[in-house]
């Protein structure tokens, strides 16, 4: 999130979209249901009517798939409106702190869906560079946003094809509704009121899912909603420490802090830094004229966590260790597809699971589980035994037949360790433990140590081994009696020169005398404050307590609540929203109080020439992008149908798919609309979580929710003689899975595109282990994943029912 | 004083949580369920269910289809039906508001089920030694200070605790502030005499499958009847042993006469 | 001596019937209400409260109402049926007492009921007057019993001067029977009294605050009815032949009972304007329909006939209507017409009959046994068989 949780209260409109806040995130609802108190309305968009939408003021039916073309039409009507009534947007802050102005390449094109030439399911080197601005060190701006090649009336001339029936027709919302919702978030764009989008798996796991995050960014930044108090765009997060496993950045692309992974070509840490550190870019024509460019700062967060890492062992002579880190080859695809459709080919020999379940989890489960069968080894380190750990005897399969030897390490449960947990508003807290695991159940955290200390053991033995030093030079200092407290004090680095714990990532060094295990989290743990993970003050001491408890816990970066609060003042310093100021005082107190601000410089006007700094300090360019150029599939959100769609044609234009989507060859069978008519689309309900493990061996949840089940309208039902309670099968190309039928009128079909669609909710929740037991919804979702992140598509694939009478 | 729940339809977003957090207060075992077809389980409330959250999927009268939930659980009634009922006083209503029950007098007849115009009590049909159970209002947590289970683990605070007279007035409150947005009645204000656990909805009552009642509290006849009792019984007795008497009297007058008959015809 | 005809086949039967309710008790004890029965949270009250409760009561209402005839009126014609009345009222109230043993979550804790008051509760009214009363009825009916045992065969018992209980008995004869005249008004109205406390669920037809005066005037009915009944089958079935007289005569007082209780109920409904609903409540006009035609209107046209009171057959049959009627007023106020938990359905389990006809088998079983051994029917009333 770019705000948190309770900031959500602040809002003057929240539209959930991709997500199921109520049901999936019902703690959140706490948040919402204040802000609708104090006269918030609330949007829900969503391809169906759940426990969110029962809250809504407005709920609207959008097919699942089409979040850009919906979005598209908002950023069209405010385009339009604000040609009307610019006094009703705050045209200031589009102007000054978002990159509407810049001037981009006269090169670019865009035609029939594309923005330039495609080859290989990537756009061509030549065609990127059309998309950056015309001078990529110090672009021209234009602040009257009329030249036709600034980012503003390219936007303009992009999102005006997304009129009110293009975008109806594709999305299957009735016109008055989307009408409805349009003049309601968008008057968020008045200077001093605040939208927020709150958004989930359903934005996300689409093939084009960055690209619909992405047109959320327009949005918000043509209304000026990031950086001020109820505004933002929020992920909600799936799991209650996924925030914390991505900043730690278990991902197969970064490292701690989200830094790059090196590649094959970074043949050391210059080429390295060449490559991934932004340069800083100086816009021409703003008031701002300084980028602070945070990310110059890489080199320092690079060589920190090598040297917490390394410790000794790295130092100057040796590039810090910095050879020593795996590389990546470009064109590989590490992900969890990429890494399954590998498997599939026999590629990898060994697999370890920690705390997931890809035999159900994973999509296209017929196909995943059966790549597991081509591992050599597996372990599975979980609390439960699940269906990836016995993917070898799940139903269907001889397990003689299985080559895999399968490693069971029980682990243990949130309340039988101690550590922090990360929420989605990116909040470390700190969680004890309560009781000792069970029988031999440990902490990850103690497995992963003692592993460790047996690979070093192993390498030592043998150096002649590949990598040997990798492992064998790590300063792996914990003893055999590993804690919590040890990690977070490495995790926040320190300074080596006293030994003492690091204030803050602003005084870490490129020079090794530093060390952080994540430059993010630096600041966490001080020798001032301890662990402030810890801190438990429910006092709001923000002078017009908006919500933000900054004496609770911490978050990253440096206990920052709402980042990129410096977009919430206007070029003096004066916060847009006089009721819910994030900072203020700068002129009066001579620093900025309220939050802690994303840079402590003063006001635009009141700072000298060259150092007016500009708010959006992640950006080499010191302004938001409305125009995004570093995507891969375009620097505009465009619409493309998903992989498996009902209709034929992208009534958008010529161009069917994302062009850059990861298209997955194992087992991944692709299904016509004629064949499989419906709109399959997966989700979760409030009652069970993820693949089931945790909570289908939980009686009281399994007493809520006993069953699989599917969820589709009730004249869908009539036309396949289905009533509600019935058993049926949902069958598409890549397999079948057998449910119980509940026929809702909350479904409603849909008019799309000349036809009538239909879709059927499938939840996830179930496999063939624990205490009761379904089939895996993910049989029927398809291996193909995100242009830019390979996230696989969950949520929309085409299916079939039939009763199962 | 009285304390009370305010159920505001509105707010909740049917969760559940508050099943799981009585069930798990009361240490309630599972039961076992199926999916006939909807989310709501289980089917009704039982000895192991003492709430639960019922999901109704309503038309608005404007052709717009609206998902409302109840929450069912003892009304815990300002004149409850069941502590009338029960011959031997195993329930009580206190003062604090809980509708309490003492297994220590209870001996099973099961009146209070026939007489609580809501539903409620429900009964150990599986056990050899089996109980009426039902929803306590957290009356244990109640006197340490606490609010029920449900109240204090309701994310969205469509669950409120309080006095039952400033609950009715913020009731009232919300309704005023949002016209149009509730039915313009608090359930429970005054049905069946009053409850402690007071409703605001969105859409007719009926819709969230609570039962219309009359304010009268169910208990009045039965008090008119009681009251009857122990007039009747002094006047049987009296009348009976007046008809005695007077029939013993006129057959002893009867012989006497006779006798006098036969002395004189003698 | 007098012919006893036995029924060897009979008892055998009955001895079954017994046997096969006990079996089914001993399941209820193990395993719970549930198993041996269809109620349900929906349900808590069927075929037992129904039939051996209200039923059970009602149709004892002979002791009373003949004991009061008998010995407060003084109307001495009725005399040869005061004990067999007394023995039915005491064996029902038994039943009723048994009955409960079963439909009882926990009925070893039945004397909480006396340790215990919620004055408020007509249950409780009920509990402790039916206990009384069964006592009451014990104690009326003592004397046969230490009759028979003076007469015993067995020395042992013939040494114990029963005269003496005999006489203390027949010296509080008196207070006994207002005794039972008392607490039977009280406890058979408030079985009608209890369903007061269902106004939402009792349907409107038979819901009224005069419930309780209802319930007394159909008792009072039926007691008469009840002797008919149970007296000319013991003459089929002991050959204690009854006069005629007797018969014609309780045959003589019913409808005038019954036309007070017509009159009652239908005054009722007017005076709330429910009257029509005799007529529009469908499908429980029927029910209620049913009762009062079978049970109330035929039997008062039957029983108006002298030729009707003079046919010892037409009297049986008129008085079963009369019982028929009852039972079913019973069934219908405190299940038919009483509304049930949505969603529920209830029709009784096999064990549930089980337990009801077990009981009925062993009353009917007491009773042989009884005529078998004790002097219900003295001496000086029999008539002669006339072969």
């Amino acid at each position: 999130m770019t705000n948190h949780w309770i900031d959500i209260r602040n809002a003057d409109c929240i539209m959930i979209i991709g997500s199921n806040a109520a049901e999936n995130h019902p703690i959140s609802f706490k948040w919402v249901t204040r802000a609708m108190e104090r006269g918030a309305r609330l949007i829900h968009v969503d391809p169906r009517f759940t426990r969110t939408s029962s809250k809504a003021d407005i709920y609207a039916p959008l097919r699942s798939g089409t979040d850009i073309a919906f979005i598209g039409g908002m950023i069209n009507y405010i385009l339009n409106d604000m040609e009307q009534n610019p006094e009703n947007y705050n045209m200031e802050y589009i102007k000054q702190y978002t990159n509407a102005a810049f001037v981009v390449n006269r090169g670019f094109t865009f035609k029939d869906g594309l923005f330039g030439e495609v080859s290989d399911g990537k756009y061509t080197a030549t065609a990127k560079e059309t998309w950056k601005y015309a001078d990529t060190e110090t672009p021209a701006t234009d602040p009257s946003l009329t030249d036709p090649n600034c980012a503003f009336q390219l936007l303009k001339k992009h999102y005006s094809r997304y009129d009110l029936d293009t975008v109806c027709n594709i999305t299957g919302t009735p016109k008055d509704v989307y009408l409805d919702v349009c003049r309601t978030f968008c008057a968020t764009g008045q200077k001093g009121k605040a939208g927020t989008i709150m958004y989930a798996m359903g934005t996300t796991q689409h093939t084009y899912g960055t690209q619909n995050v992405r047109a959320y960014a327009i949005l918000q930044l043509l209304l000026g909603n990031m950086g001020v108090a109820g505004g933002g765009i929020n992920a909600l997060r799936g799991t209650s420490n996924v925030q914390g496993s991505t900043d730690m950045c278990l991902l197969s692309h970064i490292l701690p802090g989200y830094l790059a992974v090196p590649q094959e070509a970074d043949a050391d840490l210059e080429t390295y830094l060449k490559r991934v550190c932004p340069s800083t870019i100086t816009p021409k024509g703003l008031t701002g004229d300084k980028s602070a460019n945070w990310w110059s700062n890489y080199k320092k967060y690079t060589v920190s966590l090598l040297k917490a890492w390394y410790g000794g062992a790295a130092t100057r002579d040796n590039d810090f260790c910095f050879n020593y880190l795996p590389k990546c080859d470009p064109g590989v695809n590490y992900t969890h597809i990429g890494m399954f459709e590998a498997m599939g080919q026999g590629k990898i020999k060994g697999l370890w699971v920690w705390g997931q379940n890809p035999a159900a989890g994973g999509p296209n489960s017929n196909g995943e589980r059966e790549a597991l069968g081509n591992l050599d080894w597996l372990v599975v380190t979980d609390i439960w035994m699940n269906e990836t750990s016995e993917f070898w005897k799940r139903p269907g399969v001889n397990p003689p037949e299985i080559n895999t030897e399968v490693f069971v390490l029980p682990a243990a449960c949130s309340y039988e360790k101690e550590g922090s947990i990360s929420n989605s508003g990116r909040w470390a807290q700190w969680r004890y433990k309560a009781v000792e695991p069970p029988g031999e159940g440990m902490p990850d955290l103690e497995i992963m140590n003692l592993i460790m200390l047996k690979l070093k053991e192993l390498y030592q033995a043998d150096s002649s081994a590949p990598q040997a030093e990798a492992i064998t030079s790590l300063d792996w200092n914990y003893g055999v009696h590993i804690t919590a407290d040890a990690v977070a004090r490495e995790i926040n680095g320190y300074d080596l020169t006293t030994g003492e714990l690091a204030e803050s990532f602003a005084k870490l060094n490129d020079d090794g005398t530093t060390s952080s295990g994540n430059w993010l989290y630096c600041n966490m743990y001080t020798e001032a404050d301890g662990n402030k993970a810890k801190k438990r003050n429910n006092v709001d001491s923000h002078p017009n307590r908006i919500g933000l408890y900054s004496d609770w816990a911490w978050c990253w970066p440096l206990n920052r609540r709402i980042i990129y609060n410096r977009a919430s003042v206007d070029l003096d310093g004066v916060p847009w929203d006089k009721e819910h100021p994030v900072i203020l005082n700068y002129n009066t107190a001579a620093k900025w109080q309220g939050d802690v601000p994303d840079g402590g410089w003063p006001p635009i006007n009141q700072a000298k020439d060259s150092e007016k700094y500009l708010p959006f300090i992640m950006k080499p360019e010191g302004v938001a992008r409305l125009w995004g150029y570093e995507r891969v599939d375009g620097p505009l959100p465009e619409v493309y149908e998903p992989w498996e769609s009902p209709l034929d044609k992208n009534l958008m234009s010529g161009t069917r798919n994302d062009p850059c989507a990861f298209i997955g060859k194992y087992r991944n069978e692709r299904g016509t609309s004629d064949q499989f008519p419906h709109v399959g689309t997966t989700y979760r309900c409030t009652e069970h979580w993820q693949t089931g493990i945790m909570t289908r061996s939980l009686p009281w949840l399994v007493e809520l929710m006993p069953e699989m089940y599917v969820e589709m309208d009730e004249e869908l039902a009539d036309e396949k003689g289905i009533k509600s309670g019935d058993s049926v099968i949902v069958s598409n190309a890549r397999g079948e899975i057998k449910a119980v039928a509940v026929v809702t009128q909350r479904f409603q079909p849909m008019k799309v595109g000349g036809k009538t669609i239909h879709h059927i909710g499938i939840l996830n929740h179930w496999g063939y282990s624990g205490m009761t037991r379904g089939d895996s919804g993910n049989i029927l979702t398809p291996h193909v994943g995100d242009a830019n992140t390979t996230i696989p598509e969950y949520k929309t694939f085409l299916c079939n029912v039939r009763s199962a009478k | 004083m009285s304390k009370a729940v305010l159920y505001d339809a509105t707010k909740c977003i049917g969760c559940r949580a508050c099943q799981i957090a009585c069930k798990q207060w009361n240490d309630l075992p599972a039961e076992m369920t199926t999916n006939g077809g909807t989310y709501e389980n289980p089917p009704k409330l039982s000895a192991y269910t003492f709430t639960k959250i019922r999901f109704n999927e309503v038309d608005d009268g404007n052709g717009k289809l609206r998902f409302v939930f109840t929450k069912l659980q003892c009304m815990h009634c300002e004149h409850p039906a069941c502590v009338a009922a029960c011959p031997v006083g195993a329930l009580q209503k206190t003062p604090n508001g809980p509708v309490t029950y003492d297994d220590n007098k209870c001996f099973g007849c099961r009146y209070c089920m026939v007489a609580c115009p809501f539903g409620i009590p429900s009964f150990e049909w599986d056990k050899p030694l089996p109980w009426i159970r039902k929803c306590t209002f957290c009356a244990d947590r109640q006197g340490g200070g606490l609010e029920p289970a449900c109240v204090t683990t309701c994310p969205t605070g469509a669950l409120k605790f309080g006095e039952r007279e400033e609950l009715l007035i913020e009731a009232r409150e919300r309704i005023t502030a949002s016209p149009g947005k509730y039915i313009n009645h608090i359930y429970g204000e005054n049905e069946a005499g009053g409850t402690s656990c007071l409703y605001l909805s969105p859409v007719p009552f009926e819709k969230l499958g609570l039962p219309n009642l009359s304010s009268e509290p169910v208990t009045v006849n039965v008090e008119r009847a009681m009251g009857a009792v122990p007039p009747v019984l002094l006047g049987v007795a009296a009348a009976m042993s007046g008809v005695y008497w007077l029939v013993k009297r006129r057959d002893r007058m009867g012989c006497e006469k006779v006798n006098e008959k036969e002395e004189v015809s003698k | 001596m007098p012919k006893k005809r036995s029924l060897p086949v009979g008892t055998a039967i009955l001895s079954v019937l017994v046997i096969a309710g006990l079996a089914v008790m001993i399941i209820r004890y193990l395993n719970g209400l549930g198993a041996i029965s269809n109620l349900s949270d929906g349900r808590a009250w069927g075929l037992w409260i129904s039939f051996d409760l209200y039923c059970g009561v009602a149709l004892a209402a002979g002791g009373f109402t003949l004991a009061g005839a008998v010995y407060i009126f003084n109307l001495k014609k009725y005399h040869p049926v005061v004990r067999p009345a007394v023995l039915t009222a005491f064996l029902g109230y038994t039943l009723v007492i048994l009955a409960l043993l079963v439909d009882l979550g926990q009925p070893w804790y039945i004397w909480h009921a006396i340790i215990y008051w919620n004055i408020h509760s007509p249950l409780f009214e009920v509990a402790v007057c039916v206990m009384t009363y069964t006592a009451v009825l014990a104690l009326e009916f003592s004397p046969a019993v230490f009759e028979g045992l003076s007469k015993s065969n067995l020395p042992v018992l013939r040494r114990i001067n029963w005269h003496v209980p005999w006489r203390v008995i027949r010296a509080i004869q008196i207070p006994l029977v207002i005794a039972g005249v008392v607490l039977s008004t009280l406890h058979q109205s408030s079985l009608g009294s209890m369903l007061l406390m269902m106004p939402e669920t009792l349907h409107a037809l038979w819901y009224t605050p005069i419930l309780p005066i209802l319930f007394l005037a159909s008792a009072v009915a039926v007691g008469p009815a009840m002797v008919i009944f149970e007296s000319t089958l013991s003459t089929r079935a002991f050959g204690h032949k009854l006069d005629l007289d007797v018969l014609s005569g309780l045959a003589r007082a019913i409808p005038y009972i019954l036309g007070l209780y017509l009159l009652l109920k239908v005054i009722d409904l007017m005076a709330v304007g429910e009257i029509g609903l005799i007529f529009l409540a469908y499908p429980q006009n029927l029910l209620w329909w049913g009762e009062i035609i079978v049970g109330v209107i035929i039997p008062i046209i039957l029983f108006s006939m002298p030729g009707v009171r003079q046919n010892r057959s037409a009297v049986f049959w008129s008085s079963v209507l009369v019982i028929i009627g009852l039972v079913l007023n019973r069934f219908n106020v405190s299940m038919l017409a009483l509304e049930m938990r949505p969603g529920t359905i209830y029709f009784p389990h096999w064990m549930e009959f089980a337990i009801s006809v077990g009981l009925v088998a062993d009353a009917l079983l007491v009773i042989w046994l009884a005529h078998r051994l004790l002097p219900i029917v003295s001496h000086e009333e029999l008539s002669p068989d006339i072969a």
